[in-house]
């Protein structure tokens, strides 16, 4: 018996063992180098001192790296909560597409979700057509000549309304794997008990529903805070940065300014911040349930 | 899928007699490439696009088709700072290319660094150059602590286009059918008001979307023309005229005689189809404008001259193009290759005149100072040009797409929309930059 149990714990860390191998390799070390970077005044590939918490010092008293952690707020505010909305809706429109027009709902599901295949540059490049000041289709349907791009007040929402557009697919999807996890016999008992329409929703659908929400708004969550490639491409920051986020903030402190231990801190700092905002998030989420 | 498998397999067999005696020519190929094996290959990396790039190109393919010994292999990259991100870490890395064209103003950051190898006069004179071979700013602009670090190729400055027709219309012309000098401010207001309000279309076009670098360019040759440094001392020193010049520039857009927020192609096409008086650019566009007239798709006649003298004198922003060599450190060139890099690099100087059919002053004196190139048209016209130009101020964060340039395109075009006061931008630029100016040059 204790030689099987010990075999077991063999063959246990053997299969962890690759597992662990790249954790350590690819998350856990340069994580820790990253720690060390943002403690010393390091250009592009070269450290050349020890500096301690100074690069966190400038850090507080930088303007530029509040102010682009607040459009990262702003950015999520715009995306998460209509992601995952529109995520269930589109779900709860699709599982209504059963038996016979089972054909219409998967067609309408691949429309839904097309667009989460392209590449980002493919989807920028996209959302730029459309929005082009004198040829842009966008424009034109509204009647007007916006540079959108450009706009301080209209070029956060763009981002955002396209980064909806492109991702919402995948939301979609994780809703109708929860959709379709609650047993038809739930259904049909509540049908037999008369329950219809919004009722049917409100007791059965929404609450088997609840820890899928719980995970999609937390994975939307880090996914928004992570936003770079949408806005480095689309907006390039701007105007005047009012939409470089955080991400953007690091990669111009580390490339363009060759200041790799500050952009570091950067790092460090907005890791921080994301762990803490996904644990908050979870916790309050889980406690209302 | 198998059963076709089989079929091609088949057809594979059946093929292959008749792929033989192609095969035979292709390792016959490749034996007469091996009897070139001993040439020297030198990979470089250019930033050049556009007609630029395709003169290069030029340049490059009748190089390697004048001698056996030294072929160029070279590779394009995107312009700006990617160009330079890339040229460091992998020259950092040792894993640079043999040779680089690099921007003059971006020397203080790139050989301050560490990132380029200093070019001994030994190494030139293999070469067959020397120093006293190029005009004398733009060979000061390629040493750096005492050491030649680039090879410069030519000069760049800000002109004024403008398109004759237009400007004869608003009575802007001189009797010998140019620009009739334009001295002050408000000389170049009146005559932008001018175009537009004779003729209906724009007094003046220039880049001016967001993260454009034109108006730093324009804004740096206006605070020269007072005489002002951009930085002293570690700090900002421009001051209150920092602020006026820049409200001067905004007003031209303020007042409608020039559209805000336009990308380059658009600032550019609205020149070339007639549709603006005044153009403020690099030379760089004249090869278009000569082609243009050429194959009859410009619609007008056309004139440049250098940027007017607006305040105290006639400072213009330029650049220059030269090659450098990476350092590659722990991959130190031979002696033989640096020659081969040296030998392409005279070259291209000797063959320059190309060059300044692209727009380009020559930065190689007998090319430059050649009768065919002083009456090359319409270099001719701006030639005066070279005599007041100035760079990007020295410092690590300066020059073409450098650190500090990223942040001022992102701050300075706002007041020309309107979007943010000119005194508000240049708070906020300052606010930004101030990290680098106060921060040690990196050794990358």
């Amino acid at each position: 018996m204790k030689a099987t149990r010990r075999s077991e714990a063999l063959s246990a860390a053997l299969l962890l063992l690759p597992f662990m191998a790249a954790f350590v390799l690819f998350f856990l070390l340069p994580a820790f180098q990253t720690l060390y970077l943002s403690l010393t005044e390091s250009s592009l590939t070269r450290t050349s001192a020890f500096v301690g918490l100074a690069n966190y010092d400038t850090l507080v008293h930088d303007p530029a790296f509040w102010s682009s952690l607040g459009n990262t707020f702003y950015f999520s505010v715009l995306t998460v909560i209509p992601l995952t909305a529109l995520g269930l809706a589109m779900a709860l429109l699709v599982d209504r597409f059963t038996g016979d027009r089972q054909r219409a709902g998967t067609w309408l599901q691949s429309v839904f979700f097309l667009p989460y295949v392209l590449p980002i540059s493919v989807m920028t490049l996209i959302a730029d057509w459309m929005l082009q000041p004198s040829s842009g289709i966008v424009n034109h349907l509204l009647g007007v000549q916006r540079a959108w791009f450009s706009d301080v007040h209209w070029a956060m929402p763009v981002v955002a309304i396209a980064t909806v557009w492109w991702t919402v697919g995948f939301n979609m999807l994780i809703f109708l794997a929860g959709l379709r996890n609650i047993p038809r016999e739930q259904y049909e008992a509540a049908a037999l008990d008369g329950a219809r329409g919004f009722a049917v929703f409100r007791h059965i659908t929404w609450p088997a529903l609840l820890p899928v929400t719980v995970t999609a708004l937390v994975l939307q969550l880090i996914a928004s805070l992570k936003v770079f490639g949408q806005t480095y491409i689309m907006t390039t920051g701007g105007p005047f940065n009012t939409t470089r986020v955080t991400l953007h903030y690091m990669y111009e402190t580390a490339f363009t300014q060759s200041d790799a231990g500050y952009a570091a801190a950067v790092a460090m700092a907005f890791m921080f911040v994301v762990v803490a905002l996904g644990l908050l998030q979870a916790l309050l989420l889980r406690k209302r349930k | 899928m198998r059963h076709a498998g089989k079929r091609l397999a088949g057809g594979l067999s059946e093929l292959l007699p008749g792929l033989l005696p192609g095969l035979l020519l292709l390792l016959l190929a490749l034996s007469c490439g091996a009897a070139r094996a001993d040439a020297q290959v030198v990979r470089m990396w250019t930033l050049l696009s556009g007609g630029d790039g395709a003169r290069m190109r030029a340049l490059i393919d009748s190089f390697n088709a004048s001698q056996q010994e030294v072929r160029v292999e070279s590779t394009t990259l995107k312009w700006g700072e990617p160009f330079y991100t890339k040229l460091i870490t992998a020259s950092v890395a040792g894993a640079g290319p043999d040779l680089a064209t690099i921007h003059l103003s971006r020397l203080p950051n790139l050989a301050g660094g560490g990132v380029l190898r200093p070019i001994s006069a030994a190494e030139l004179a293999a070469g067959g150059l020397q120093g006293s071979d190029f005009l004398t700013r733009q060979w000061d602009r390629s040493q750096y602590g005492g050491r030649t670090y680039a090879i410069p190729l030519d000069l760049h400055p800000l002109v004024l286009y403008y398109n004759k027709d237009l400007a004869g219309q608003a009575g802007l012309l001189g009797a010998d059918g140019r620009l009739a000098p334009i001295v002050g401010m408000d000389a170049m207001t009146n005559a932008f008001r001018a175009v537009k309000e004779r003729t209906g279309k724009a007094g003046l076009t220039m880049e001016s979307a967001q993260s454009t670098y034109a108006i730093w360019r324009l804004w740096l040759s206006l605070l020269a023309q007072q005489g002002l440094p951009v930085v002293a001392d570690g700090r900002f020193a421009y001051g209150p005229a920092g602020e006026r010049t820049l409200a001067a520039i905004a007003r031209w857009f303020q007042a409608g005689y020039a559209t805000p927020g336009q990308d380059y192609p658009a600032s550019t096409s609205q020149f070339m189809a007639g549709n603006a008086g005044f153009m403020i650019n690099g030379v760089w566009e004249v090869p278009e404008l000569v082609r243009g007239t050429r194959a009859g798709t410009l619609r007008f006649r056309y004139g440049i001259a250098p940027l007017p003298q607006l305040y105290g004198n006639a400072s213009a922003w330029a650049d220059s193009h030269g090659f450098a060599i990476p350092a590659s450190e722990g991959r130190p060139m031979s002696p033989e290759k640096a020659t081969a890099v040296l030998r392409f690099v005279a070259y291209v100087n000797t063959h320059s005149f190309g060059w300044a059919e692209g727009g380009h002053i020559p930065a190689y004196r007998p090319v430059a100072e050649s009768p065919a190139a002083m009456a090359l048209m319409p270099n001719a016209e701006y030639g005066a040009a070279a005599a007041s130009v100035v760079y990007d101020p020295p410092g690590w964060y300066m020059g073409a797409a450098g650190p500090l340039e990223a942040i001022a395109s992102k701050f300075l075009p706002a007041p020309l929309a309107g979007q943010l006061t000119p005194a508000d931008a240049l708070r906020r630029f300052e606010t930004e930059a101030q990290r680098l100016l106060r921060k040690r040059p990196p050794r990358y």
